[in-house]
């Protein structure tokens, strides 16, 4: 059966998970679409380990519901439509890197050439080595092998470079960014907001078990002040140039020591080229609001809701 | 860079429930079977051990019930090394689910029942060979029952006593996580075997001590059908005693239900945690 373009990879509707008293996930509804690399962002405790679990069929929710590629999660994944890395552990120290490949693919109803996953995933090299001897980013490497022998429709990825340096890293999404381009969705849950902007063409933000807020990276940096740094060299007071220009002091932050002057606005165009005419400062730097900023504004506000 | 769609399923051989479960056993099996450290003490250790005491000590030949003393020591290593296989089997299983290896299976065509399924055909196997090891030695070093359904019945029996310390083997994973534990556990029959008067016949307070010791009951049963209860004593010319089918019967039941007891409390605190 092929799955239609219509269908969604994963229909998430008003989904929550209780374990006791403590809401991990509460009425989170997402439809993620074929073809999508979709970034899962929040702080330890946000649910999206859970979320991610029940995506995998790991758990069920205790109210809403979750189709994969318009069946269950645990039939789609044990079909093989979902692969998954998943959080540390998950293999035998025992097994060799190749022999682990072999044994999973031994379980799954159908999977693509050994051979080819392992070229894929970059462990050929290493695939005669005993897994406990592996390092960070080796296992990491077969975690991922394992995630693509059905040649699945959708990749889930539960913090998948957590401990990795940073070269490992940055190996890690190489080969992630090649899965991406063949037209697999791809759905990564992270704390580093980096790889969220790096990768991901949709963010989807939570916090304490829900979903504050769902968009691209610019579509949450736009409302957001950018920044705009210099070397105060005027004689002049800057917070009365600033005053000529329209700026108010909340705006204007100057350190006096340093020479060093920062100024938030929405506008840094207009107030770089009169910072430049008038002379004033010297090694101008305008630095974007990333999605660093755009996390911290989101959870601060909604934290004050939450608390007020 | 290509752009080739993924390869859909549909066009690939898919395999059975049943290719998939037997596929698992034979990678279980190849896993166990390179542990050698592992294996040494199931396999290889309890054989040994029956040529040392059983065949070793030159008493071998002297009656004891309905066989002789060979025999007699063969049953008894046969039971140490089917505890060992089912501690160890059933221990080293949980502990792999703990760290996440269930999950990794959860995503394959391998269903819950059917991992299960093949743990414990692993199991079953694993603590069969010590069984049959031992008692293929014993034949052809001197061990002697009256007749063949004795060898049948005590064989049978040295595997169904060692079933409830699979719970044994559990309580300790679940309780400290970890194959050490495991191995940890496995090691501390070496203990609960002396005093469950399997490698030298007990007498006075150490006996009475072993009475309440979980292997004391499931090795009396397993050699009842050569002794039926008999004590072989410490020194000759003591009066033979017989133990009562009863206790055996509780002292089997009450560790079976301490071990499960310990296993369900160990992951009561688990899944609270």
């Amino acid at each position: 059966m092929q799955t239609s373009v219509s269908v969604p990879a994963i229909a998430i509707e008003s989904v929550t998970k209780r374990f006791g008293d403590i809401t991990a996930v509460d009425d989170v509804s997402l439809e993620i679409r074929p073809g999508e690399v979709l970034a899962l962002l929040g702080p330890n405790g946000a649910g999206k380990t859970t979320l991610l679990d029940m995506v995998l069929g790991f758990a069920d929710p205790n109210a809403g519901s979750i189709r994969a590629f318009g069946d269950t999660p645990k039939r789609a994944a044990s079909n093989g439509h979902i692969g998954a890395v998943l959080q540390d552990g998950g293999l035998l120290d025992d097994l060799t890197v190749g022999e682990t490949i072999k044994m999973i693919a031994a379980c799954h109803y159908s999977h693509a050439p050994v051979a080819d996953v392992m070229r894929r995933a970059g462990v050929s090299d290493f695939a005669t080595r005993k897994v406990k001897k592996c390092s960070g980013g080796q296992k990491q490497r077969l975690r991922f092998a394992l995630a693509l022998l059905t040649d699945p429709q959708l990749l889930i990825l539960d913090e998948p470079t957590a401990g990795l340096d940073a070269t490992a890293r940055r190996e890690f999404w190489d080969t992630m960014h090649a899965e991406a381009q063949r037209g697999r969705t791809i759905v990564f849950a992270t704390h580093y907001l980096r790889e969220a902007d790096d990768y991901a063409d949709r963010v989807v933000l939570m916090l304490q078990g829900r979903v504050i807020a769902d968009g691209s990276v610019d579509d949450m940096t736009a409302g957001l002040q950018r920044k705009l740094s210099a070397q105060w060299i005027s004689a002049t007071d800057p917070y009365d140039w600033a005053a000529t220009v329209g700026l108010t002091p909340e705006q204007v932050d100057y350190d006096a020591k340093l020479q060093r002057i920062r100024i938030a606005t929405p506008d840094t165009d207009r107030i770089a080229e009169q910072l430049l005419a008038a002379k004033v400062i010297r090694h101008l730097n305008i630095v974007q609001p990333g999605i660093e900023e755009a996390f911290f504004s989101l959870t601060e506000s909604t934290g004050q809701e939450v608390t007020s | 860079m290509t752009t080739t769609i993924p390869t859909p399923q549909h066009t690939r051989a898919q395999k059975s429930q049943t290719e998939i479960l037997l596929r698992f056993v034979g990678w279980e099996f190849w896993r166990n079977f390179r542990m050698l450290d592992a294996t040494f003490f199931v396999l290889v250790l309890p054989a040994a051990m029956y040529l040392m005491f059983g065949v070793g000590m030159d008493q071998g030949e002297l009656p004891a019930g309905y066989g002789n003393v060979s025999a007699y020591v063969m049953t008894s290593m046969a039971v140490y090394g089917a505890v060992i296989a089912t501690t160890a089997m059933a221990g080293s299983a949980a502990v792999e689910r703990n760290m996440g290896w269930g999950r990794q299976l959860n995503l394959t065509g391998l269903t819950e029942a059917n991992y299960i399924v093949g743990k414990m055909l692993m199991a079953l196997l694993m603590a069969i060979s010590p069984i049959v090891i031992v008692y293929i030695v014993g034949a052809f070093t001197g061990a002697q029952f009256d007749s063949f359904g004795h060898w049948l019945s005590s064989a049978a029996l040295c595997l169904v006593v060692a079933i409830p310390f699979s719970l044994y083997g559990l309580a300790f994973a679940l309780l400290f996580r970890s194959e050490t534990a495991v191995g940890a556990a496995s090691g501390f029959l070496v203990i609960f075997a002396f005093f469950g008067n399997l490698f030298i016949p007990l007498g006075g307070v150490l006996l009475d001590i072993a009475k309440f010791t979980p292997l004391y009951g499931p090795a009396m049963l397993a050699r009842w059908p050569q002794t039926e209860g008999m004590l072989i004593p410490m020194q000759e010319g003591v009066e033979v005693q017989f133990e009562s089918i009863w206790l055996l019967f509780v002292n089997v039941g009450a560790w079976t239900a301490i071990f499960g007891a310990i296993c369900l409390f160990a992951s009561r605190r688990r899944t609270s945690r």
